[in-house]
């Protein structure tokens, strides 16, 4: 009657979910922000993005072959390796040499994910690890800017009338960084062109071309519209949860905002501090890394304020015009103790008889 | 009098498996299979065995009591049918493996028990005493027939430490694929209010609720119309609830009906809440009444896998290659044999194995079902979606109870509660990497009760 019988325990029938899909979706979602980068950046686009995701796939397998994988390739059929490529390409100044890009991306894989033992085990967000040594390592490209290719080169809008080399136009915090090492100075003796050129007014300006990305950046950080359209796709695949995009945002806002009151000359608007630099990437698509994200809702709260005040801390404060990359880094090292102190009580309370 | 039928409550975390529940929904109750053999396990219930009051070779009648324990917790076995016993052997369990059971031979062929909807809507429950139906209950061995199997008398019996306030009864059948409840809720409806009258007299509830599921429109609509006839019922409610699994479990059935948590490691009376399950007042009723031992309970039989999928009225004991031949056999190719449904149900690999009173359905799944789930992917890393903690009824971190349990870690599984998971099975059905989270957290119970002795090697 029966030609075979399996047991296994319950429940024997499953959503039709994989690590795959998961991943698939986080794709789908950065495709604004890919095909942004590709009308706002052209061939920087076309080339940084395909090299960054081959030379992760290239080194996960690698690494399989060298941790002698029985199947070396089965790994890679996760995408996961895909989604880092294509996220630390989207963090990359689009004039990134191809080389520096292949050892970013061989970094991010190699050192970030599979030293650790490969999907799920890492501490730190992969892209963010190769980002970071790049930083590191090539300071002076890694802060080169392009202009967007919509812009008349020859004309720059902001950069010519401040007589800025358009090849290197600063992204709106290099700006406002500038902004905030004048403060003080701009009376008298430094005339008020100076303060008109390099003042918070020119970025905040900018607000409206930040949101659609016609500004210096870098790859997909620009255009604040297709970050939010691909967040919005997978908060309603419920790929990710409002919780952590939304703690990074408003603490950030609350930052920005404290700063702004206290010096609008100094400091630049809360709703450009938002749209700018990598912050919509980060509070999407970085810090939302499942992986190296806590998994208690109140935990996710914790971390997404902590990255948003670190990122505000090191715009307003620090040395470094932006600071998305290191607040992740920083609050994916609290982590684990965000989730041992975060734990669930569950729905009765805990229990009181042992 | 329009009837809303729509939930407005529920729980929070679940899930939405698909229901299935069409194959077997219109299908009337019916009468099962004549038997040939029947094993009645000794063990059907939570608490202690029965010991057999029967010989090998002894002759039992229809309803004969033939397995007893003078335990407080335990619930007495009946024979079904008239016969002689054959053996006290050892048989498949679902639950427990091998476990004893009486074997009854039939001595010549026996019409099959018909389905009955026996009592009145004029049932008056003034002549019966608490003490009586209480007695009654114990006697004639009701157990929960939801699953769990905890013996009713137990339930409903008053106890002064834990005075008892709400009586709910369970009609949600959350688990896909099930729908003896739902028919019974349609057909028997006047003998579950029967039942429900019994019970509220025995344990003293003031209140009683019915909580159905609102993807059964119907049973919340017959069961209003059957109370608004009934005399005596102003203390009977029917509470549609959302349509969510696992809506019947009796923690989240209470805090959908009366926002209370039990608390953790406790049960329901401890808050005056006693839950039965609506073909457990049918039988109530059935044995208080008619003075009938539990000795047949309505199976479903469905699945894709299934030529005939039906509700069956099934004696107890009738084994689950009889019930599935009865039924048409097996027409696609199938894998899978369960128990039960197929979130909580459990797979057996012997197809000898007899219905018990806890059993509620008997689903084939097709190998293509089983395929698309859990056999043709492997388990692949845990990428910390959080997934199994959005969908924990319970709000437990399923991930780190299982991962702990995988790497032997019994004292932070433990600092994680697990012993608090009702293995609803919300978190394994979500898994994006496949990982049996329910296994290993049932894994883990099994493991810390032999660490501390409860539990034999």
């Amino acid at each position: 009657m029966l030609s075979e019988i399996r047991v296994s325990c319950a429940p024997h029938i499953s959503q039709p979910l994989s690590t795959r899909s998961v991943m698939i979706d986080v794709i789908i979602g950065l495709v604004p922000a890919v095909a942004a980068a590709g009308y706002y950046f052209r061939i920087y686009a076309f080339v940084l993005i395909p090299i960054c995701c081959l030379s992760a796939v290239a080194t996960e397998w690698l690494c399989n072959l060298v941790r002698k994988k029985p199947n070396p390739l089965e790994s890679l059929g996760d995408f996961s390796a895909i989604v880092t490529g294509i996220i630390l390409a989207l963090s990359l100044p689009p004039s990134l040499p191809v080389w520096a890009a292949i050892i970013g991306s061989v970094f991010s894989i190699a050192i970030g994910k599979m030293v650790f033992g490969g999907l799920g085990a890492n501490i730190f967000n992969p892209a963010m690890v190769g980002r970071a040594f790049l930083t590191a390592s090539f300071g002076m490209m890694m802060t080169s800017w392009t202009v967007p290719a919509t812009i008349d080169s020859a004309m720059p809008r902001v950069a010519a009338e401040n007589k800025i080399d358009a090849r290197t136009q600063a992204t709106p915090l290099a700006w406002s960084k500038e902004a905030i090492k004048d403060r003080g100075q701009r009376t008298e003796d430094r005339g008020q062109s100076r303060d008109e050129r390099r003042g918070t007014r020119v970025v905040n300006d900018q607000l409206g071309a930040m949101l659609a990305g016609e500004v210096g950046g870098c790859l997909g950080e620009t255009s604040v519209i297709a970050l939010l359209i691909g967040g919005l796709y997978l908060l309603i695949r419920r790929t990710i949860n409002i919780h952590i995009p939304l703690a990074v945002l408003l603490s950030a806002f609350v930052f920005a905002a404290i700063s702004y009151i206290i010096n609008p000359d100094a400091y630049i608007s809360p709703l450009v501090h938002l749209s700018s630099g990598g912050l919509m990437l980060g509070a999407f698509f970085i810090a939302t890394d499942p992986v190296t994200a806590p998994l208690t809702n109140k935990g996710m709260w914790i971390f997404g304020f902590g990255v948003g005040a670190i990122t505000m801390l090191i715009r307003i404060v620090g040395e470094y015009p932006e600071g998305v990359m290191y607040a992740v880094l920083l609050m994916n090292a609290v982590t684990p103790l965000i989730d041992k102190f975060c734990k669930r009580i569950p729905v009765g309370g805990k229990p009181s008889i042992k | 009098m329009k009837i809303d039928t729509k939930g407005r409550f529920s729980f929070s975390g679940g899930t939405h498996p698909p229901g299935s529940k069409e194959l077997t929904s219109a299908s009337e109750i019916r009468p099962g299979p004549a038997v040939k053999r029947v094993a009645i396990m000794l063990s059907q219930h939570t608490g202690a065995v029965c010991q057999p009051l029967v010989r090998k070779g002894g002759l039992v009648q229809a309803g004969e009591k033939i397995g007893d324990s003078d335990a407080f917790v335990s619930a007495p076995v009946h024979s079904p049918i008239d016969g002689k016993v054959k053996e006290v052997a050892l048989q498949s369990h679902p639950v427990l493996g091998r476990s004893p059971a009486v074997i009854i031979e039939p001595h010549t062929h026996i019409p099959t028990k018909q389905p009955r909807p026996r009592a009145q809507d004029a049932f008056d429950v003034g002549s019966y005493s608490a003490e009586q139906i209480c007695g009654t209950v114990h006697q004639a061995g009701i157990v929960g027939m939801g699953g769990a199997g905890f013996p009713t008398r137990v339930k409903i019996e008053p106890n002064p430490r834990l005075p008892k306030e709400t009586l709910i009864i369970n009609g949600c059948e959350c688990e896909p694929y099930i729908t003896c409840d739902y028919r019974i809720m349609l057909e028997w409806t006047n003998q579950i209010i029967a039942g429900i009258k019994l019970a509220r007299k025995a344990s003293g509830c003031p209140k009683v609720f019915i909580g159905i599921e609102d993807n059964k429109p119907e049973a919340i609509e017959v069961m209003n119309a059957a109370l608004q006839q009934s005399a005596d019922t102003d203390a009977i409610e029917v509470v549609p609830v959302k349509t969510k699994y696992p809506q019947g479990g009796e923690r989240q059935l209470i805090k959908a009906i009366l926002k209370k948590d039990v608390p953790t490691g406790g049960i329901p009376p401890m808050i005056g809440v006693v839950v039965l399950n609506v073909a457990t007042v049918a039988a109530i009723a059935e044995a208080v009444v008619y003075d009938s031992p539990l000795t047949h309970r309505v199976v479903t039989v469905t699945g894709e896998a299934i030529a005939n999928p039906g509700n069956y009225y099934v004696s107890i004991g009738t084994s689950v290659a009889d019930l599935i031949e009865f039924c048409g056999g097996v027409t696609k190719k199938s894998a899978k044999v369960i128990v039960g449904g197929p979130m909580m149900g459990i797979a057996i690999a012997d197809l000898k194995t007899p219905i018990t009173k806890t059993t509620g359905a008997i689903t084939v799944l097709t190998k293509e079902q089983i395929g698309r789930a859990k056999f043709a992917r492997r388990q692949t890393p845990c990428i910390r979606c959080g997934r199994c903690l959005e969908v924990c009824p319970e709000y437990l971190n399923a991930t780190k109870i299982a991962h702990a349990v995988k790497n032997n870690l019994l004292d932070v599984a433990e600092s994680y509660y697990i012993s608090a998971c009702i293995e609803c099975g919300c978190c394994s059905y979500v898994c994006p990497a496949n990982i049996e989270l329910t296994g290993y957290i049932k894994t883990g119970k099994i493991f810390l009760a032999r660490q501390k002795g409860e539990m034999p090697q």
